[in-house]
């Protein structure tokens, strides 16, 4: 992959192994060292990079978008765990008291 | 033959073990669990386990199921409790509150993430008034318990915000019934008599920074004014001596002392140690560099890999233990917080490793003007001029308006290791936490990539020397000593 | 000498594609990956170090890693609904009520309004599923093995 990429052009990714989501998602985090534009493709995404900061590879922004894939792959099984944490840490943290009318 | 027949139906039943977590180390595999127990098996037995295999019979079964590592052995309540014990923090909001009383500072430190300005830089003291009013937010946490921090810069630079506000702070914790401590963190160049005298009068605990043998201390600590490692020792005998003779009707607190390890401090574990030693001091508290403030513009100069930090503070947990079983008194600190969760399952209150991190649902920074930062690693941020990290100011906004916060809820999300692929799956998890502003600085987003985090990386390191050495029953006695109830 | 790209085959029906996701990122930090279906049921997933760990012993830990996923997955799959149960639990103990913070709220009597609503929304359903959850026992696993499969019957003595 990395022989074939050129950090001026762009790839094509299957849809089934990275979403557009977890795609815009890296798009963001690499935003400030190139721009990533998302076209879709069959069976996937092309992505395109321009205006590419020097030391960036796209094999970074790749391994961002897996990072981002498996985060939503586990969303997708641990939400309610990680909501129910999530949830009691802000209401003790704001106190669990309020106002009486 | 009941017996025979109903333990077989067990042993069929049980053909999943409950949730776990492992990590094969050489021969053998660290188990963990949501609740924090821990075993370390043989590869049989962790088949066993993983298979669901553990039955009655099993010459493990009785210590595996008493730590609910056995699925049709779960003491509900027990086992719940233990997961409360460990995770109490999520019952309150911030215990601690770290006022930045001014920028200012009289030292260059190389790694200083405080973004300290000059002893001359102008407008950046916290006035008297901003102050008290800091006292005031820190007193409508919902945390029973109120710790308020004094840092800077260097805070004696500001003696009149830090006298009105300890003053006030000591009124409100007597009106509001709540427990306070107050802590100044100081390189103690300015420190004079009636300086510690206010101080202990008003049981204010000191903890300075002391990062080894003068020539490192004074290399890694540049004070123009003279000789930081002599003046830090003089002031640490000081009110050591205090402590010691506790004069009548105050409470004098043991000081304390941080190291920071630079690169210039990765080859002299020994010398660092034993300087702790000399100074009196009982625990020794090993901080990594992190790349976030100052400290990033000269990480090429002074920083390292998490592997060399590793390997600093393996060398150093296996010298301060060869100094315990001589009998000098000292404890690593990290360590210590680390194993009082393993071995207690107590919150230690180490904000770095909890899940969510401590970012202002734990603390927060209160700056020299009023604003209000997630932490103080998220106010080194502001201070480069991305308030990412700003929760609110202290003169503008409500308690609940700080703690209902973008950048509140952002870093509790993203410090939520259920919803952290990699720490999901780890078996350090019910021990560790990660930190948003690290990850945001290091690798350009709060979530972070564990993947590739030196930090995760480094916490993997210490977890492992501090499991390692549980397995030894020579060193697992000294360090359960450590974190003695 | 620049370490070469390496390629595992991975079977679908054998390894489901989240596991391959997560297997790939756990090595991530090693080398640059790329995954890409190949034909039905398979992915290809390519490796390129980007420091000084052998493209080999990259796949190597990625296979290894593979193996744990599975076992963790399945193990996981079969513990979610337990797990969840006893966060509830844990989570739901009533604790020694809170002193209020003192109220001098900056928001605007909408915010404030709004705010409540969403906190009474929440409370509201972490209560109704501690009542429908935390005090029973999803799973049974708490019943003897009589209740669940009724009194012994006779059976040949050995």
């Amino acid at each position: 992959m990395s022989d074939k990429v050129k950090k001026d052009g762009g790839l094509r990714l299957d849809a089934a192994v990275y979403s557009g989501e977890a795609l815009k998602l890296a798009a963001f985090v690499f935003s400030d060292r190139v721009s990533v534009t998302l076209k879709p493709a069959k069976g996937g995404f092309e992505v395109l990079f321009k205006n590419a900061a020097p030391g960036f590879a796209p094999g970074d922004y790749l391994n961002e978008a897996l990072n981002q894939q498996c985060r939503l792959d586990l969303a997708g099984k641990n939400s309610k765990a990680a909501g129910m944490i999530a949830t009691k840490a802000l209401l003790s943290a704001a106190g669990s008291a309020r106002k009486k009318k | 033959m009941a017996q025979k027949k109903a333990a077989k139906k067990t042993s069929a039943a049980a053909a999943v073990p409950p949730q776990l977590f492992w990590r094969r180390e050489g021969a053998d595999f660290l188990v963990t669990n949501d609740f924090g127990h821990y075993a370390w098996l043989k590869k049989k037995d962790f088949d066993a386990l993983a298979a669901g295999k553990v039955g009655e019979k099993h010459p493990l079964f009785a210590g595996l199921s008493a730590k609910g590592f056995v699925r049709d052995r779960l003491d509900f309540d027990s086992l719940a409790a233990k997961w409360r014990s460990k995770n109490a923090y999520l019952n309150t909001g911030p215990g601690l509150h770290i006022l930045v009383l001014t920028l200012k500072c009289n030292h260059k430190c190389l790694y200083c993430q405080a973004a300290a300005g000059g002893a001359g830089a102008r407008d950046t003291d916290m006035t008297p008034a901003t102050a008290r009013a800091c006292v005031d937010f820190a007193f409508k946490s919902s945390n029973p318990g109120i710790t308020i921090e004094f840092q800077g810069g260097e805070p004696l630079l500001n003696w009149p915000a830090l006298v009105a506000a300890v003053k006030h702070a000591r009124s409100r914790a007597k009106a509001a019934g709540k427990e306070l401590k107050l802590a100044l963190v100081s390189n103690f160049s300015l420190m004079t008599e009636e300086k510690a005298r206010f101080l202990m009068e008003h049981e204010v605990s000191v903890c300075t920074s002391l990062d080894g043998p003068a020539d490192l201390h004074n290399k890694n600590r540049c004070f123009s004014g003279g000789n930081s490692h002599a003046v830090t020792l003089k002031w640490l005998k000081y009110f050591q001596k205090k402590n010691a003779d506790q004069p009548a009707g105050i409470r004098v607190f043991k000081p304390s002392a941080l190291l920071t390890v630079s690169r210039y401090s990765l080859s002299r574990h020994k010398e660092i140690i034993d300087e702790y030693v000399k100074a009196g001091l009982e625990d020794i508290f090993i901080r990594p560099l992190a790349p976030i403030g100052y400290a990033r513009n000269l990480w090429d100069k002074i920083g390292y890999e998490a592997g060399d930090f590793a390997a600093f503070y393996l060398k150093s947990l296996d010298y301060i233990l060869k100094l315990n079983r001589s009998g000098v008194v000292l404890k690593e600190k990290m360590a210590s917080m680390m194993l009082d969760k393993i071995i207690n399952s107590r919150d230690p209150g180490y904000l770095d490793a909890r899940c969510p991190c401590g970012a202002a649902i734990g603390q927060i920074a209160y700056n020299y003007n009023g604003d209000l930062y997630t932490c103080d690693e998220g106010r080194m941020v502001g201070w480069e001029g991305d308030e990412v990290f700003k929760v609110g100011n202290v003169f503008r906004d409500s308690y609940r308006k700080v703690m209902a916060s973008d950048a509140t809820r952002a870093c509790v999300v993203s410090s939520n290791l259920e919803a952290q692929p990699d720490c999901a799956r780890c078996v350090y998890k019910p021990y560790c936490g990660v930190c948003p502003v690290y990850n945001y600085e290091v690798q350009g987003s709060l979530w972070g990539d564990m993947a590739s985090n030196d930090r995760c990386g480094l916490f993997k390191g210490i977890f492992g020397a501090l499991f390692a050495r549980l397995k030894g029953p020579g060193s697992e006695a000294l360090l359960k000593k450590w974190v003695e109830k | 000498m620049k370490n070469k790209t390496i390629s595992v085959r991975v079977s679908l029906g054998e390894y489901g594609l989240d596991a391959v996701r997560y297997a790939a990122h756990a090595s991530s930090g090693a080398a640059h990956v790329f995954i890409k279906l190949a034909g039905s049921g398979a992915a290809l997933v390519e490796f390129s170090p980007t420091g000084s760990v052998p493209a080999k012993k990259i796949a190597a830990a990625f296979r290894s890693e593979l193996a744990e996923e599975k076992l963790r997955a399945a193990i996981y799959a079969a513990n979610r609904e337990l797990r969840d149960f006893m966060i509830l639990k844990a989570l739901s103990k009533e604790e020694a009520p809170v002193p209020a913070p003192q109220d001098d709220s900056g928001l605007t009597p909408e915010q404030e309004k709004e705010l409540d609503a969403l906190i009474a929304q929440v409370e509201s359903e972490i209560k109704q599923e501690a009542a429908a959850g935390a005090a029973g026992d999803p799973l049974g696993i708490t019943r003897t093995w009589e209740d669940k499969y009724g009194a012994k019957k006779s059976r040949k003595k050995n």
